[in-house]
Parts: structure tokens; sequence; C-alpha cells
């Protein structure tokens, strides 16, 4: 059992295209930040992310430790109709992992 | 003469085997290599614009600064808290192969990587950390012509913590 994981994923159709909003839930911790005792917090940042429609690959991100916490990605699908699943996927550096998936509203 | 000589076999083999796994540990060999497959990892790891597009593109001059369209910021170009600012990047051009988003005055510039497969419409929303007040770089290769553009950004609280 790891931490508690709120990946949040909304996928609305819109004049015809699909509008897909992420909200994943990590820390980012880009390795120069210090705790309340002045410690350093070791790196730990999501280093790969994918996206799927039906299966099909649509998209895959590389995020660097500039990426802010709490990553947030907006973009539209072309196309698409109610009921596509939408899916997510993501490692971090430390190969910790989390899944999202949401249905096309 | 016995006892020294077993007490010096324990110690240099200590020392041998303390100094191998100090290499190993620096060599990298302990990370999860199989994970890390995807990851540009010297281009995320470069400490300059320069450096990183060359390891993430294999080329740095850019060909057209314009049918690129950036926002950075919110209102744009100004930031109260550089640890989240919204950018947005806005694009016509056909065939999109990578998006990235650079911040020249980060300690490790590179902060997204994208790639679109020809389903993505833009435009595509983030956030991002900045630093201090920099120049933040959009690129975008279509069709392997690059285009480029920037913004600068003043920042009030930076956000590389």
């Amino acid at each position: 059992m790891g931490l508690v994981r709120k990946d949040r994923i909304r996928a609305k159709l819109k004049s015809g295209d699909t509008t897909v909003r992420i909200l994943l839930s990590h820390p980012m911790h880009t390795g120069r930040g210090q705790n309340d005792a002045g410690d350093l917090i070791p790196a730990q940042f999501i280093q790969d992310f994918r996206c799927w429609r039906n299966k099909e690959e649509v998209l895959t991100i590389e995020c660097g430790t500039a990426t802010a916490a709490n990553p947030y990605f907006s973009f539209q699908l072309l196309g698409g109709e109610r009921g596509d699943k939408i899916a997510i996927r993501w490692v971090d550096n430390l190969g910790a992992k989390g899944t999202a998936e949401t249905t096309v509203k | 003469m016995n006892t020294t000589n077993q007490h010096r076999r324990t110690l240099l083999k200590g020392a041998i085997s303390a100094s191998t796994m100090a290499l190993v540990a620096t060599s990298g060999l302990l990370l999860p290599q199989r994970l890390l497959a995807h990851w540009s990892t010297s281009a995320f790891n470069a400490e300059t614009v320069e450096d990183a597009l060359l390891a993430l593109l294999g080329q740095a001059e850019e060909a057209s600064t314009t049918g690129l369209n950036f926002k950075v910021g919110s209102p744009p170009s100004y930031a109260v808290n550089g640890a989240s600012v919204p950018i947005e990047i806005q694009s016509d051009l056909k065939n999109i192969e990578r998006i990235a988003v650079l911040v020249d005055k980060n300690p490790l510039p590179l902060a997204l990587s994208i790639a679109p497969s020809s389903a993505v419409k833009l435009p595509f929303k983030s956030m991002i950390k900045i630093a201090e007040d920099s120049e933040v770089i959009a690129i975008i290769r279509a069709d392997g012509q690059l285009y480029k553009t920037s913004r600068f950004v003043e920042v009030d609280i930076g956000g590389c913590a």
C-alpha cells in the first residue's frame, strides 16, 4: 500500500473535439528544496507521462524538475465521441507509478 | 604474526568492497534503468538551453519564430508565485513531432518535452516552475523544422525549491 493518490482526469466533448484536463497528485521535489529541519528533500518527480484513447496512445510527455508540483495538463483530441475511454499512466524517477481512467462525457 | 596478517586481510577486503560499491553507486548501475528508458536523461540534466536542445532534438539553431503562439504567466509575462506558472502553447502547424518548454535561468532549463500524436489538437496548457526573472522558451519541431518563441517573465517569489 503506497500513498493515497488522487489523480484527477476529466474529458468532455466540446464542439466535436474532446477536451482533456488532467491534474496529477505528486510533490515534484527537485532535490533542491529543504524540509522544516533544513535537510534537503531528495529529488522525486514524474518523468514519463502517457495518455491513451481507447488503447491508442495519443500523447507522451517527459517532465523535468521544472514541472510544477501537482502537474496540470490540458489539451484537446481531434474527434471522439461520448463513452471513449481516456487512460493515463505516469512513472516517477524512483519508480512510483500511477494510473487513472475516465470516459468522455 | 598470524593474527596481524588476518587483520590486514579483513581490512584490505573491506576497503576493496567499499570502493567497488562506491564505484557501482556513482556509475548509476543501481538505478532502475529500464524505467528510465524513455526519459532523455542528458537533455533534462543539461544546464544550458543550447545543451538541452542539442541533446533533445540534435539541433539548436531555430528556423523560424512565427507560427507559434506562446503565453506564460497570468497576467501574461508576470507571475506572483514562480512555483506554478501557467503556460499555454497554441499553433496551427501540422505534423508536430515535439514541443519543448525551457526556462533559461532555471538550474536545469528543460521543463517539459511533449510528443503529441496526430490526434492531439493544441492549445496545450500546463504549469511550470520558474526560479527567477527569466526568458521562457517554447520550441516546436514540425516536419523537421524548428519553430521557437520566447517570453520574458517576471517572478515575485522564485519557485525552484
